[in-house]
């Protein structure tokens, strides 16, 4: 053989063999840090993955509604055909404007057989700002429609919602976005947790769970605190199972929520007898 | 010496006409960079969005990753040929011996094409960077602004300089020529330094305020690793340059028909092979120094690099400084075989080997262990209780001190081999030499194991304790060994030109993993940035900023060498052509007078 | 250490010394004799990742000595040849040529057979911390902070003292379970764990890292970790929820304490 050729050979065999001794170490990707950050320039289908996020996070949404299911017990509507049916919910008024106005201004039109409790989102303690709100928006509509919204959005609520456009600016207060360990007092707790958007605190009506009104008189401090961290444990009668472990879990409670916290709240809970 | 007349039937052909037409295309290039992007441009903005373009198929950043390695590889050679050139053109000229002066005319010969090479792979780099990756171009040329002028001058110069000590040879007075060639030397270093400023910048950024603006040009310049950078490089690109070489003598070896031309070259491979063992010897301390440095300027830099995502790559690495400690002793211990009277040292050989063995293996174990659940839990834990303290910086600076000071026991013996000393003082002379060896042996790992019992800021201070002992070893012992050895009875010769082919391919073997050492540290160098252009200042947005796995960087590698090494068989070529006879018509063939007289004419 | 197998294979190979095989057996002994030495002598046993690597290097180290002399070289090349043409090894040989495939089915055989496996994790062990963390709200800057007590130790060792103390105390009502009395890692819940937990009394782990890395490390635990540490199945709660500054760094000044180990002082930047 050629002397050049086996040279050649000899080359290529070792290259190929640190080659192998490459491929025998772990082999790992490492991927640069998530930015949670809007971009100005996102496409629409950035925007609604980037909403997804919120939804299932910082706006808290899913506490409350579902998406894609046909209980017939829903407290909430079912966001799961969204798209396709907020442009036909009220008459004369666009896809865009209906989704806008009821995160805004969720009052303003109840949805058949449902009843108002839902927290204006734009404002604290959720506070997502309007460029959050706009993501929220792209994800809605991706759900059983097509997306339009990008960030160069408008409409009539526009400037309404949190200060701090960057994506960043979570209001202190906010909601349950609150980060591990903020130190809250029960009355904080409460309100971060959205927790009286199910109970009511200060008159004894019924929303979608029984009233906190007189639950000083009628559990103990322990068992107040059984209903708060394992509140399957005992149901009050007439009540179903699963809603509240499901709605807390999805707030992330059980990992927000430091000792101390918790312990305010049962006291908070505790000092309402119904007087 | 009779391979003389070999040698000294060089041509001067012209020189591929590619020179010039590099510096064109570089200059162009440069001014093209300087003139595309908008002076007006606010470096804010580029530090907040840079601009990308694609590459196709491969990728921008696998792209210019293989072209800035292959301009790197060449730039390498380019200054370390010169100067070990240098130093053999001193070494002829104070020994009065004319095989020196020749050889280092040879080495020199292989520069002219490689010059041209790094040249045009240095424009193509420039235009890549301006092209796939303007906004980092920008911001760069707004921090280093007019140090690409001096850069571009000094280029002219080292081309003048280089040109002049290669067609200048044997037409000066040898003061002169010399002169020509320490300034070669001046000027490349200098340039090397310039782009090294650069590029350091990049990993531990200076000189700047927080929002990426220039403050000083000069901090920027002078950045943490920049100097440790420079050293390095400098006597990596010996270590590199001399394996290169003695891989020309090797290939020019394996051809050779006479046996004057075995006897030549075999000597060749075995200089160029000397060159870069030597600068190999003082590498890993060079090594330790820039470590330190990160560590100094960002301890999560520091961290990524030897305990995070790179901490395999310093596995990788081991193998292959392993492997070229073990090569370059095995090298030595084929030689002696054609050295008379060496075979009294013959039963040495496998006690260096096992000194080499256990110190690999101490080398390369790695901290934390891959192993299953089970392997760990019989572990209790990812450190296994044994191997885990090989694992760390006191085992591994212990391991390389030996290793260093066993191939510097095969270079004694091979030095040794057909000489038997004549002075008076023999056995004091090397019982003096065993018991600092023994001496240093003891130190080396006495302070190893003291590691462990001291708190880390003293256990890193001990490395330099261990470091000068391997030093003054090397030193005392060879000053030793050249006054044992004066006047020495000869048992017998050194039949050059009698080496087994397989220590040729050894020579190969050690120039491959030099380059492929070098592209990986190249790697890791770049890439312990991570999804940083210039790190903490400039992020990497594009779609190339995730870190790679060590397989995808192993086999970019990989190409880059292939690549590097069919570029190198063309040098080679090119510069075993000028060796070559003109052509002629073959004899015999029928040829009319008149055209033959006309092809005279043209000759 | 397995002293009985290490002390086997001494003796096997001094007796090498007498018999004087050729180069080719001594080579092949000398392999199986190391083999030997790193599968079984060695306790707890290596991984064999690492026993792979180990028997790559001696292998080329062997190589690399049996080519290394000329005459050595050609005994070894005799031996091979007359191994293959030598009528009278025609039954080794052919003994040879059925096991050898057989040995190597039996390899695939066995590498396919046995138990199902969780992969192979290498896991980074001691990711790079990040600038500063955020604990309760507050900004604490990894890279300047210290230990509030650790100069304590000099300028009031009773007070240092009492600091140790209280460590000792927060130790034992949170981290014991976990850690182990001994703090080796071991303690009641770790066999429940993989990665099971950090072993303080290992040299390579605490004494090797600052006290701020530890403090990063207890108040954030496990969900506070970089990506690049993942997967990362670590179990480690962030113990700034239930733990105040103070009680954290009161037990770190506990862990080295009583492991008697030193922390990493951070270096001057110059």
């Amino acid at each position: 053989m050629n002397t050049g050729v086996k040279i050649f050979l000899f080359v290529l065999a070792i290259l190929a063999f640190y080659s192998y001794v490459g491929q025998m170490v772990p082999q790992k990707i490492t991927y640069p840090p998530e930015t949670a950050e809007l971009a100005a320039d996102m496409t629409t289908e950035e925007l609604a993955v980037a909403g997804a996020e919120i939804v299932a996070g910082k706006g808290t949404c899913l506490g409350c509604h579902t998406i894609g299911s046909s209980d017939a017990s829903l407290r909430f509507p079912d966001l799961g055909n969204i798209g396709a049916v907020a442009g036909s919910r009220i008459d004369g008024m666009s896809e865009i404007e209906y989704l806008a106005e009821s995160l805004y201004d969720p009052d303003s039109y109840i949805v058949d057989r449902f009843l108002p409790g839902m927290p204006a989102i734009g404002k604290p303690p959720i506070g997502l700002t309007d460029d959050e709100i706009l993501a929220v928006m792209a994800y809605l509509q991706s759900l059983g429609g097509t997306s339009t919204v990008t960030l160069a959005t408008t409409h009539s609520f526009t400037g309404q919602g949190a200060s701090g456009s960057d994506g960043a600016g979570a209001t202190p207060s906010g909601g349950a976005a609150v980060a591990l360990g903020a130190g809250l007092d029960g009355p904080g707790v409460f309100a971060a947790f959205l927790c009286g958007t199910c109970h009511t605190i200060d008159k004894p009506d019924r929303l979608v769970g029984p009233s906190l009104f007189d639950v000083g008189s009628r559990l103990s401090k322990a068992e107040i605190y059984e209903a708060v961290m394992d509140p399957d444990a005992t149901l009050a009668e007439g009540y179903p199972g699963g809603v509240m472990p499901a709605t807390l879990g999805a707030s992330g409670f059980f990992q927000k929520v430091s000792p101390e916290e918790i312990r305010a709240l049962v006291d908070y809970l505790a000092s309402h007898t119904g007087e | 010496m009779k391979d003389l007349r070999l040698i000294k039937d060089y041509r001067q052909k012209p020189l591929p006409a590619l020179l010039p037409v590099a510096i064109a295309i570089l200059v162009t290039a440069f001014i093209a960079a300087l003139v595309a992007l908008p002076a007006a441009a606010i470096p804010q903005d580029a530090v907040a969005n840079p601009e990308y373009r694609a590459f196709p198929v491969i990728g921008s950043r696998v792209a210019i990753w293989v072209v800035a390695q292959l301009h790197l590889m060449f730039a390498a050679f380019v200054l370390a040929v010169p100067m070990f050139a240098v130093i053999i053109e001193i070494i002829g000229m104070v020994t009065k011996d004319k095989r020196y002066d020749a050889l280092a005319h040879e080495f020199t010969k292989l520069l002219s094409v490689s010059f041209s090479l790094t040249a045009t792979l240095g424009a193509l780099m420039v235009v890549m960077l301006v092209v796939l990756y303007p906004g980092v171009t920008q911001y760069m040329v707004s921090i280093f602004s007019w140090s690409f002028f001096p850069y571009i001058l000094l280029f002219f110069l080292e081309a003048v300089f280089l040109y002049s000590y290669y067609y200048g040879w044997g037409k000066f007075s040898p003061k002169v020529h010399l002169s020509l060639g320490i300034a070669l030397n001046i000027v490349g270093t200098a340039i090397m330094f310039i782009a090294n400023a650069w590029l350091t910048f990049m990993n531990t950024p200076n000189g700047i305020s927080e929002t990426g603006a220039l403050l000083s040009m000069a901090d920027a310049m002078n950045n943490f690793i920049w100097m440790p950078i420079n050293i390095h490089r400098m006597i990596a690109n010996v270590a590199f340059g001399g394996s290169i070489a003695a891989a020309y003598g090797a290939y020019k070896y394996l051809g050779a028909k006479t046996q004057e031309e075995k006897a030549h070259y075999d000597w060749m491979g075995y200089v160029g092979n000397f060159i870069s063992i030597s600068a190999l010897l003082p590498l890993p301390f060079a090594g330790y120094w820039l470590g330190k440095e990160i560590y100094a300027y960002s301890q999560s830099l520091g961290i990524t690099l030897m305990g995070g995502t790179f901490s395999w790559l310093f596995i990788i690495q081991a193998v292959l400084i392993g492997n070229l400690f073990l090569a370059a002793n095995y090298y030595l211990w084929v030689s002696m075989e054609r050295i008379e009277g060496a075979e009294r040292f013959r039963k040495f050989i496998k006690y260096l080997l096992a000194s080499i063995a256990i110190t690999y293996l101490v080398w390369a174990t790695p901290h934390s262990l891959v192993a299953t659940v089970e392997e760990a839990r019989k572990m209790g834990g990812a450190h296994h209780p044994m191997l885990g303290v090989l694992g760390v910086m006191s085992a591994k600076n212990t391991a390389v001190n030996i290793l260093i000071l066993t191939t510097y026991i095969s270079f004694l013996l091979y030095r040794r081999g057909n000489k038997e000393p004549t002075v008076s003082w023999v056995k004091a002379g090397n019982f003096a030499q065993l018991a600092i060896f023994i001496g240093a042996v003891a130190i080396v790992i006495f302070l190893g194991i003291f590691g462990y019992f001291v708190e880390a800021k003293v256990r890193i201070a001990l490395s330099v304790p261990q470091v000068a002992v391997v030093l003054f070893t090397m030193i005392s012992v060879t000053i030793i060994d050249i006054y044992l050895y004066r006047g020495a009875r000869s048992r017998g010769k050194i039949k050059w030109g009698e080496m087994p082919a397989r220590a040729q391919y050894v020579l190969f073997f050690i120039a491959v993993t030099f380059a492929w050492t070098m592209g990986l540290m190249g790697y890791v160098r770049a890439g312990m940035r991570q999804h940083w252009h210039v790190f903490g200042v400039m992020a990497d947005t594009s779609p190339d900023a995730f870190t790679p796995t060590l397989g995808f960087a192993s086999n970019v590698i990989s190409v880059t060498v292939l690549i590097f090494f069919s570029f190198i068989a063309v040098v080679f070529w090119l510069t075993g052509l000028a060796g070559k006879k003109d052509w002629e018509p073959k004899e015999g063939a029928l040829i009319p007078d008149g055209e033959h007289a006309d092809e005279e004419v043209v000759r | 250490m397995n002293i009985l197998v290490i002390l086997a294979v001494v003796v096997v190979m001094f007796g090498l010394r007498f018999l004087k095989p050729n180069a080719l057996a001594w080579a092949a002994i000398w392999w199986i004799g190391v083999y030997l030495v790193f599968r079984y002598g060695v306790d707890p046993p290596m991984p064999t990742s690492i026993l792979g690597m180990f028997m790559f290097i001696i292998s080329l180290v062997l190589v690399a000595y049996v080519t290394a002399a000329n005459d050595r070289i050609r005994e070894v090349a005799d031996t091979l040849i007359a191994f293959f043409v030598n009528p009278e090894y025609k039954v080794a040989l052919g003994l040879t040529l059925v096991l050898l495939p057989l040995l190597v089915a039996f390899q695939v055989y066995s590498g396919m057979s046995g138990q199902p496996q969780a992969p192979l994790l290498a896991r980074t062990i001691h990711p790079p911390p990040p600038g500063s963390i955020s604990y309760q709200g507050k900004q604490i800057d990894l890279l300047t902070v210290h230990n509030p007590f650790r100069g304590l130790e000099q300028s009031d060792p009773t007070v240092f003292e009492a600091h140790v103390a209280g460590g000792r105390a927060v130790y034992y009502q949170n981290c014991v379970y976990c850690h182990g009395d001994n703090m080796e890692g071991d303690g009641f819940f770790a066999h429940g764990f993989n990665p099971i937990p950090a072993n303080f009394q290992d040299p390579t782990t605490i004494a090797m890292l600052q006290e701020s890395y530890l403090f990063w490390r207890i108040a954030k635990g496990a969900p506070g970790l970089p990506s690049e540490s993942t997967p990362w199945l670590s179990a480690m709660p962030a113990w700034e929820t239930f733990l105040s500054e103070e009680e954290i760094w009161e037990v770190i000044l506990f862990i080295y304490d009583y492991t008697e180990q030193r922390p990493r002082v951070s270096e001057e930047v110059h």
